[in-house]
């Protein structure tokens, strides 16, 4: 009986839910009813006005605001943007040196120059040149000059500061070591080209072993050279390998007549085929270096 | 060796750039034991000529390689500074003079020849020319000279 009772109090209270729900849902649809044509308007007149906004640039101009926002950021890192903090003042102080008066007059007289430019004769290499003996055209030239050589000079002085810098990245390179070649294999040594054939010089380019030179292998070349070694050519021998101690390096034919107090006939005529060679070719030297 | 190597060299201009070459490949060539002989001919006999020799020049106008606008290379004065210049860092190497050379080829066995037609057309004599030159000769005669030799033309 009291379970019933029970069941029947939900069901009352079921129903005085729903009913209060059917009741929203109708004001609901009331509400929307009347919104829907106002709605409609206010979207309809924010379409127009949007659409106005566009024929007018608006949207592209923002759009483009975007693009160099971007870029700036793209473009710059915050090092640049220190730098041109640093930069800022002695950039205004360009903007006050230009705007100064007299600068400006001379600015607008130079414009008022171009817009006369129909009225200004041609001249020639040597009109030209004539024109420059006039006082104003040599101060403008020497301004034009100066400016130049500032502006070389800063060019000169940026491109010190970017050698600079490279010299900074290879010098941090060298502490860190290769990056990209570290795991390439090392590069396999070049076969050495064997020697091809070339035409025999009329005197061999192959000293004797130095160590083993003695008076008596001297004699043995100059026998193959067809020389017999007298006094006087002992002392071009000797002279010769007493100039190549002292500066290690093998003494031409001005050499010797200085070093052996001879002429250059005398050496001819020693040793008729080529002097200096034959001569450190029996003193045990290398052949002598160089054109003379 | 069988065969003497010789060589026989054409001088025809009169720089200082254009006359060393020649001297300096004859000095080499008896320097490595091949007989030598020079012909100078045209300009070139500026560099046998008693009066000319020392003051041999460069030309500077049309030479791409002086890196002297040709305009500023052609102006009175250049060619004789150019000239100094070169013979400044010629005295640097030691390098002997034009007269100093000759002397030299001619201490070393080297021959040296004038042009006949040419000293004809500078209206020169043979007193003229330095003691060095052997003699004034044809360009016939030159090719009986240089009969077996390897020509070279500067």
């Amino acid at each position: 009986m009291q379970t019933e009772q029970l069941i029947l109090q939900r069901l009352d209270a079921i129903q005085n839910q729903l009913a209060e729900l059917e009741h929203r849902q109708r004001a609901f649809d009331e509400l929307f009813e009347e919104l829907t044509p106002v709605a409609r308007e206010a979207i309809a007149t924010a379409i127009v006005k949007l659409d106005m906004l566009d024929k007018k640039g608006h949207f592209a101009f923002l759009a483009e605001v975007a693009e160099v926002g971007r870029r700036v950021v793209e473009g710059f890192t915050p090092a640049d943007v220190r730098q041109l903090a640093d930069a800022i003042v002695p950039m205004l102080d360009v903007v006050r040196a230009l705007t100064r008066p007299e600068i400006l007059q001379i600015a607008s007289d130079a414009a008022a120059s171009l817009r006369d430019g129909d009225h200004v004769k041609p001249l020639g290499a040597f009109r030209a040149l004539r024109a420059t003996r006039d006082d104003d055209v040599q101060k403008g030239l020497g301004l034009l000059i100066d400016v130049l050589r500032r502006v070389g000079h800063g060019i000169n002085a940026a491109g010190a500061a970017d050698t600079k810098a490279l010299d900074q990245k290879a010098k941090l390179g060298e502490l860190l070591g290769p990056r990209r070649h570290r795991m390439l294999p090392a590069p396999a040594p070049k076969a050495t080209a064997a020697p091809g054939p070339r035409s025999e010089p009329s005197v061999s380019a192959e000293p004797v072993d130095p160590a083993a030179w003695t008076r008596d292998v001297a004699q043995a070349l100059a026998h193959e050279h067809g020389i017999t070694l007298d006094a006087p050519r002992w002392a071009l021998i000797d002279a010769a390998r007493a100039d190549f101690a002292i500066t290690k390096a093998s003494p031409n034919i001005q050499r010797l007549t200085a070093v052996a107090k001879v002429t250059t006939k005398d050496l001819y005529q020693l040793f008729p085929k080529a002097p200096a060679r034959t001569i450190a070719k029996i003193a045990g030297l290398p052949k002598p270096a160089g054109c003379l | 060796m069988d065969t003497q190597r010789k060589v026989a060299i054409i001088c025809s201009k009169g720089g200082l750039d254009e006359v060393y070459p020649a001297l300096i490949l004859a000095n080499a060539a008896r320097q490595s034991g091949i007989e030598a002989l020079i012909f100078f001919t045209f300009w070139g006999l500026d560099a046998v000529t008693e009066k000319r020799i020392d003051h041999l020049h460069v030309n500077l106008a049309g030479n791409a390689s002086s890196g002297m606008p040709t305009m500023i290379g052609g102006l009175p004065g250049m060619e004789a500074f150019a000239a100094h210049m070169m013979k400044k860092s010629m005295s640097e190497l030691e390098l002997p003079t034009v007269r100093e050379m000759l002397k030299i080829l001619v201490d070393s066995g080297a021959e040296l020849y004038g042009c006949e037609l040419a000293m004809k057309m500078f209206r020169r004599t043979r007193d003229e020319l330095v003691p060095q030159v052997k003699d004034v000769i044809t360009a016939g005669d030159f090719f009986d000279l240089a009969d077996g030799a390897q020509i070279i033309f500067t």
